[in-house]
């Protein structure tokens, strides 16, 4: 190695790497702790997915088109049409009114099962360690029939402590929908104090106005006494004071 | 011996004992952040490319076999979540938080010692983040995490002697780009 090279290659040596920061281990938690619960509902599940798959594996093969038996395949999928066309069709008098209630019973009772793996799904999916899943994550509240207390406390939580900005912002745009939610307007007002992104201060401002909520007037005014705070997003909370005022 | 006890430990969580994941990462989450942040020159990046890294552990631990070292399999899946991310972002982006040099003129300042020391501390970690992406990963396994030329070719799938003249290039590499940033 060249004199030159061997000072730069000392140089290096000596040039530090910054500490990590408490969040990351706090982070790698929740992370461990959402793949056990993964690994150990999965793990419960696996007989039934097992059988379940087999089925589906079955029905998939036969509606799977092949290409050699075309013309079986057609008239196949026209029978089975032509089978269930007939008894759907049929007037709902044919059926006895118990089994009707049953069967209604049991169409609500998957379907709440179904809303119950969809919450479970969304809840382990924001503590994913990718932003992009974290953001589907969030998407997904827009499926859920009902919103209870605990994805309003997980959504306002990411809100408030996910490190990405995008997060946050689409986050925010999924609890403006549930703004009926007197928690939710709350944890709006509450979050002001919380956001350091210029982006998400603005996007917090907008759905103050378009929620007209007066309470974060006090917020915004702390926010204005921060000598860091961004010049355009102070602009930004002047107009907002006065069109709340 | 701590070699064989990380390697114990991810038997065990490869055996289903999860939490064992958590001693590795208590081990090894400040060495990998320190090949992460050297590497993209991104703290906030790094420390997310830290948490996939530990995920990507746990959900391939059925590759890691009782004949290789963690820490070289580990590097390997950092090296492979670091190409990923490149990918995605198309190149490693200069670090913001790196003070900004090139529009200062260096050769007339006349700065006390120790700030040019902290200067040309600047140039070098700027340099490092302009290497290719091939250099900059021998470099900072070598020199940052300190492992031999024989752990860096188990981890790059090559032999010792490519390594050497890897390492050889990447030096070469960096002193022309910190002399053209230094002038």
């Amino acid at each position: 190695m060249e004199k030159e090279e061997q000072e730069l290659w000392d140089a290096l040596g000596k040039i530090k790497t910054p500490t990590p920061s408490k969040e990351m281990k706090t982070r790698f938690h929740a992370m461990l702790d959402t793949y056990k619960n993964e690994q150990e509902a999965k793990n419960e599940s696996g007989l039934l997915n097992g059988a379940t798959s087999r089925v589906f594996d079955q029905i998939k093969a036969f509606f799977t088109p092949k290409p050699a038996f075309n013309w079986a395949y057609s008239l196949a999928l026209a029978m089975v049409f032509g089978v269930v066309g007939y008894f759907v069709g049929k007037p709902a008098g044919g059926v006895p009114q118990s089994q009707q209630v049953a069967n209604q019973d049991k169409v609500e009772k998957l379907s709440s099962e179904v809303q119950e793996m969809k919450q479970m799904m969304m809840l382990s999916m924001l503590e994913n360690p990718e932003a992009t899943e974290r953001m589907k994550a969030v998407g997904y509240t827009q499926e859920l029939q009902t919103v209870d207390n605990q994805v309003v406390e997980a959504l306002l939580t990411t809100l408030n402590l996910d490190p990405d900005d995008n997060v946050r912002l689409v986050t925010l745009e999924a609890l403006l929908e549930l703004a009926k939610n007197p928690k939710v307007r709350e944890g709006l007002v509450l979050s002001l104090s919380k956001q350091d992104s210029p982006m998400v201060q603005v996007a917090l401002a907008d759905a103050m106005v378009k929620m007209q909520e007066k309470r974060s007037i006090k917020q915004f005014k702390q926010m204005l006494n921060d000598s860091n705070l961004n010049k355009s997003v102070k602009t930004k909370i002047k107009k907002t004071i006065i069109a709340l005022s | 011996m701590n070699s064989l006890t990380d390697n114990s430990l991810m038997l065990k969580v490869k055996a289903g004992d999860l939490d064992k994941m958590g001693l590795l990462f208590e081990r090894y989450h400040k060495p990998l952040f320190g090949f992460l942040y050297h590497s993209t020159g991104q703290r906030a990046t790094s420390e997310d490319l830290v948490q996939t890294v530990f995920y990507r552990m746990l959900k391939y631990r059925h590759t890691f076999t009782e004949s290789g070292e963690f820490r070289t399999w580990m590097y390997h899946l950092a090296r492979n979540v670091l190409i990923d991310n490149a990918k995605k972002n198309n190149r490693i982006v200069y670090n913001e938080n790196f003070t900004e040099l090139s529009d200062k003129n260096l050769s007339e300042s006349s700065f006390e010692k120790d700030f040019e020391k902290n200067e040309a501390n600047e140039i070098l970690q700027k340099s490092l983040t302009k290497l290719s992406l091939e250099h900059r990963e021998v470099l900072v396994l070598s020199r940052f995490q300190e492992l031999s030329y024989k752990e860096i070719a188990e981890i790059l799938h090559t032999t010792e002697g490519n390594i050497k003249v890897k390492v050889h290039r990447a030096m070469k590499e960096l002193k022309s780009i910190y002399m053209a940033f230094s002038c």
